[in-house]
């Protein structure tokens, strides 16, 4: 191996080499340039496709979250918008004391001891009745917001616009702030999870979502385990859903919602349980289809193809939804992330066929 | 006390249709593993189809019902075909999601027909006083929810008992491998599995537009109540399906009746079997009468 940039293969021949985050230094320059390009994007953009693309980073930064739940745990959890929706009302509440930068993570935390909570049952039931246990506790949360007057009964709760290092945010420049703010979080949160994945406890939750009796056997505490990384997952959740509302300057129930945590399933599995990359390509899959889908719907509404009494619009999503969760699992259940992976190994062994 | 006996008569025909819909999910899940998110959707259908039959083709109410109860299980069995199939052997979280997405599939096209948004009544084919007895009011067509309900039960529990196909059905819940090598086609079973609930589900719904208006997200939502009623009466059970309805839907009309006046906004019935569910998952993660789950590493 005399030249590192030339690399066509795995060459590494020592266990210490094989957990380095990054396997050779092109992979790494790949990502400088990446996050170089991030970080002049909003120079292109206008702001309502600004607000898209802070959207996509937002949900990346919850599936990031269900990712370590359901991909690295194994833990199915059909209430993670409600871990969004702890963060996000937590936020809510202190943001007339508190400063951003600080009500932010401590939504994330009370939504980690919420999800802390929520993982106690893990000690004794798993698969199935587990995800049955998440789905209730998403409806008693829905439930309980809608009847706390604190919380406006589900209604929506303004959040004030910010003021950062002497300079106030406003109506021009908000969707760029939130922009860098949630690009620094998400870039700072999933590099802190991949690091944690090279320690005993991130390769203790693998080993638990593969055999837990077995990694028990092996001297791992499986139930800690599980509930460690419910609250981790929830904390990424709380993180992003102080983020979210901030960016849509409100908070409002139906946006942490079962339907929600389902588009969330929905976008890890697109994206690939289990990879980081697939966190990111399944929220911009689905958020870009979505509003394709809601453009088509008004394309065909404006070509006079629907029906008397027929909502069109409201028939796309749901339907294009279903479809696509279907297709990718009974075609590439890997998600986009094992796509990803064929084109880049395409490229890392060329000239080579494999 | 007649406003307790008043709410246990309503529980008592909610918990049936519970009972229905819970039976056919408890069907799948005992054949195949398979979780059934898109029961409610099934519902749905099933009462709709009942519903443009009857009202915008004229046809009589039983006879749509039986159309309605035959496409269903069409429906059902051309699911199981179709999308569940490429998934056996896949981990649980995909076979889950299938049915979510199924479930919004479903949805969908539910919205592509004039269905989607409003409230829908079946024409009224029950005479329209009910019966007086010692306060209790009890109207017709909560009799005959009951009543379909015990037919249900009476049919699936001779099926099961009696036939070759149940106790092949039987047989395959009971070890798949060990039926296989004795000829039981563990492939018609599934099948069969899916177009046994989709048959439930019809019938579930044509007691919702019996009993009250039907409109898309109240059966939809029937799909979310099967999960208390199945965690209390054991995932895998027939009679725990049946019990567990009846018990959460009176549980509910109780906490309904009891509660909401204590708690400003109301509600409590709605929320309250998730709690029972959280609280037997505690406790009894298994059910009153479902097996437990023996795992060796």
């Amino acid at each position: 191996m005399r030249n590192p940039w030339m690399q066509t293969g795995n060459y590494r021949t020592s266990y210490r080499q094989d957990t380095t985050i990054f396997a050779t230094y092109s992979e790494q320059l790949s990502l400088i340039v990446l996050l170089l390009s991030l970080l002049f994007l909003p120079m292109f953009l206008s702001r309502p496709q600004m607000f898209v693309v802070d959207l996509i980073l937002v949900y990346a930064l919850a599936v990031v979250g269900l990712n370590i739940t359901t991909g690295y745990a194994g833990l199915i959890s059909i209430g993670h918008a409600a871990f969004v929706g702890v963060g996000a009302y937590t936020a809510a509440l202190l943001a007339p004391a508190l400063p951003f930068w600080l009500t932010v993570p401590l939504g994330g935390l009370a939504a980690a001891i919420a999800g802390g909570i929520v993982g106690i049952p893990s000690l004794r039931i798993k698969h199935l009745y587990l995800a049955i246990a998440t789905l209730a506790f998403q409806l008693i949360f829905e439930w309980g917001v809608g009847h706390s007057t604190l919380l406006q009964q589900g209604g929506a709760i303004a959040m004030p616009r910010v003021v950062f290092a002497g300079y106030k945010v406003g109506y021009k420049n908000h969707y760029y702030f939130w922009y860098y703010v949630t690009l620094v979080v998400l870039i700072v949160l999933a590099f802190a999870f991949r690091n944690l994945l090279r320690t005993k406890y991130g390769r203790a939750l693998v080993a638990v979502r593969d055999n837990d009796r077995a990694a028990d056997a092996m001297g791992m505490h499986p139930g800690l385990t599980k509930i460690f990384a419910f609250a981790l997952g929830a904390f990424y959740a709380g993180v992003a859903g102080g983020l979210y509302a901030y960016l849509s300057r409100a908070v409002v129930i139906e946006d942490y919602m079962l339907n929600v945590s389902i588009e969330l399933l929905a976008m890890s599995i697109v994206g690939g349980l289990g990879s980081m990359v697939g966190s990111f390509l399944g929220p911009a899959f689905l958020v870009l289809l979505d509003l394709n889908m809601e453009d088509f719907a008004n394309w065909l509404k404006a070509l006079g193809m629907s029906l008397p009494g027929v909502d069109i619009a409201s028939a796309m999503r749901p339907l294009t939804f279903g479809l696509v969760i279907v297709l990718f699992l009974v075609f590439e259940p890997r998600g986009l992330a094992n796509w990803w992976r064929l084109v880049r190994n395409y490229f890392k062994n060329w000239p080579f066929k494999y | 006390m007649s406003y307790f006996v008043q709410l246990l008569v309503s529980g008592l025909v909610v918990g049936s249709i519970y009972a229905l819909a819970a039976l056919g999910f408890v069907l799948i899940y005992k054949a195949s593993r398979v979780i059934n998110f898109a029961q409610g959707e099934f519902i749905a259908v099933g009462a709709f189809v009942v519903y443009a039959l009857s009202v915008y083709l004229g046809m009589n109410i039983w006879l749509a019902l039986v159309i309605s109860l035959l496409l269903t299980a069409v429906l059902g069995f051309f699911v199981e075909r179709v999308f569940l199939r490429p998934l056996v052997g896949q981990p649980i979280i995909s076979v889950i999601m299938v049915t979510i997405g199924l479930a919004s599939l479903l949805e969908g096209a539910i919205h592509l027909t004039p269905f989607g948004g409003g409230n829908f009544s079946f024409p009224s084919f029950l005479p329209q006083k009910g019966i007086e007895f010692a306060g209790i009011s009890v109207s017709y067509p909560q009799v005959l929810a009951v009543f379909f309900t015990l037919i249900f039960l009476a049919v699936f529990a001779w099926f099961f008992q009696r036939s070759t196909l149940g106790i092949a059905m039987r047989a395959v819940a009971d070890d798949q491998m060990a039926a296989m090598s004795l000829g039981v086609s563990v492939e018609k079973v599934f099948a069969l599995a899916w177009a046994a609930a989709g048959i439930t589900a019809a019938a579930a719904g044509f007691i919702v537009g019996t009993v009250s208006g039907i409109n898309l997200g109240g059966l939809v939502s029937i799909g979310l109540r099967v999960f208390p009623v199945v965690i209390l009466g054991g995932l895998d059970s027939i009679p725990g399906a049946v019990i567990g309805g009846i018990a959460i839907g009176i549980l509910e009309n109780l906490a309904t009746g009891y509660l909401d006046p204590l708690v400003p906004g109301g509600g409590t019935g709605g929320v309250f079997p998730f709690v029972v569910l959280l609280l037997v998952l505690w406790f009894k993660p298994y059910g009153l009468f479902g097996t437990e789950e023996i795992e060796r590493v």
